[in-house]
């Protein structure tokens, strides 16, 4: 998703780096909405991912100094809120459904096809193929950095989503085509 | 017969990956099927709808709890650099004091070793007078060396008395060496005594 525009960016980030608290809440104020966005898409419940967002403007509010300005600053809390989103994952050690979802009797997965919206197929996938999907198709990270995050390889985060989007699509139906 | 192009080939295609060994031929493939042609179209439209979902927003402003928590750090930071300063320079200090020792032993100003100088020979002066050496019996030559030593020793005291009435900055200095003498004197003296006395004992 497209963030907000920082007004006077350069101004504002600069002032932060020096520990101004007022131009640290401006950052906050423009980036909490898309950062939230993501931490609730990676996360299960909006509990974690406000816990996600604290942890990530916390992070921000300790670490701008080391933002060295090489690309945009959303850049740098996108990344940073997708960094603490997946370490939520690993310590909550959500149970991975994929296994659970392959295992449903045919005649309730028949149930959830064509009725089933997209909100709730991505819900259903397993945390991992749901970050991976959320971070490479929407947010547009590479397979290079979603790898990286997750402490595996681009191949591994190219597998996963293939495999994620062939749930979608099982699960989704016949989508019509506009 | 072609067979269907997989998932991960469909989203090669859609994110033009080219590290996709068989790309062009899915190019080629998806150009003549109809199935597959179809297939990457539900796949762009499933992703441009991921892309509209409804934005999510926390349920409330979180920054006052952030800000309080960041300068708490910051303040707790602050306060174990400064202990961290403080045991750095503590340490430093400490190794200075102990090199400086290991170095150069420690040297007394000129006021300590004069009162050394005085307390040692009064020390040497009373395990003189412990040996009782009058109730001795001296062979000649170690009673020339006693009276020699003893007449150097007279002759310093009267030196020391002289030295009430001089310079307080030239005094002190001169007291010391005069008083260092004098305790050289008398554990000479002493030594005699006890060496000559050993002797008689046997």
């Amino acid at each position: 998703m497209d963030a907000m525009t920082l007004p006077n960016a350069d101004t504002v980030i600069a002032r932060a780096k020096q520990g101004d608290p007022v131009a640290l809440e401006a950052l906050y104020q423009t980036y909490s909405t898309p950062a939230y966005h993501l931490a609730r898409r990676i996360c299960r419940t909006t509990e974690d991912a406000e816990d996600v967002l604290q942890e990530t403007f916390f992070e921000v509010c300790r670490s701008i100094r080391n933002y060295r300005g090489d690309g945009s600053i959303w850049g740098w809390i996108r990344t940073v809120t997708s960094s603490k989103a997946l370490m939520r994952l690993r310590r909550n050690k959500y149970r991975d459904t994929d296994d659970l979802h392959d295992e449903l009797a045919p005649a309730k997965q028949a149930s959830h096809a064509l009725r089933m919206d997209l909100e709730s197929a991505l819900e259903r996938l397993s945390d991992t193929a749901r970050a991976v999907v959320w971070l490479h198709d929407v947010e547009g990270f590479t397979h290079d950095e979603i790898g990286a995050q997750m402490g595996k390889t681009a191949s591994f985060s190219k597998s996963q989503l293939a495999r994620a989007h062939q749930r979608l699509r099982n699960w989704l139906g016949e989508e019509a085509l506009t | 017969m072609i067979p269907h192009l997989t998932m991960a080939q469909l989203v090669a295609l859609r994110d033009g990956d080219r590290s996709e060994p068989a790309l062009a031929d899915a190019h080629v493939h998806v150009a003549t099927c109809a199935e597959c042609q179809g297939e990457l179209d539900r796949l762009h439209q499933r992703t441009a709808r991921l892309r509209a979902l409804a934005v999510m927003t926390p349920a409330r402003d979180h920054f006052p709890a952030i800000r309080a928590r960041w300068q708490g750090d910051r303040s707790h930071r602050f306060q174990r650099r400064v202990a961290a300063v403080g045991l750095a320079i503590a340490a430093t200090l400490l190794l200075a004091v102990i090199g400086r020792d290991l170095v150069a032993p420690p040297t007394l100003d000129a006021e300590d070793q004069l009162e050394t100088a005085i307390s040692n020979s009064q020390l040497l002066e009373q395990r003189l007078r412990d040996f009782r050496p009058d109730s001795r019996v001296l062979d000649g030559a170690t009673t020339e060396v006693v009276i020699h030593l003893e007449n150097r020793i007279a002759a310093l005291d009267a030196e020391l008395a002289r030295q009430a009435t001089a310079e307080p900055a030239a005094r002190l200095e001169r007291e010391v060496e005069l008083w260092r003498q004098r305790v050289g004197l008398m554990n000479a003296l002493v030594e005699v005594h006890v060496t000559k006395a050993s002797n008689v004992d046997l």
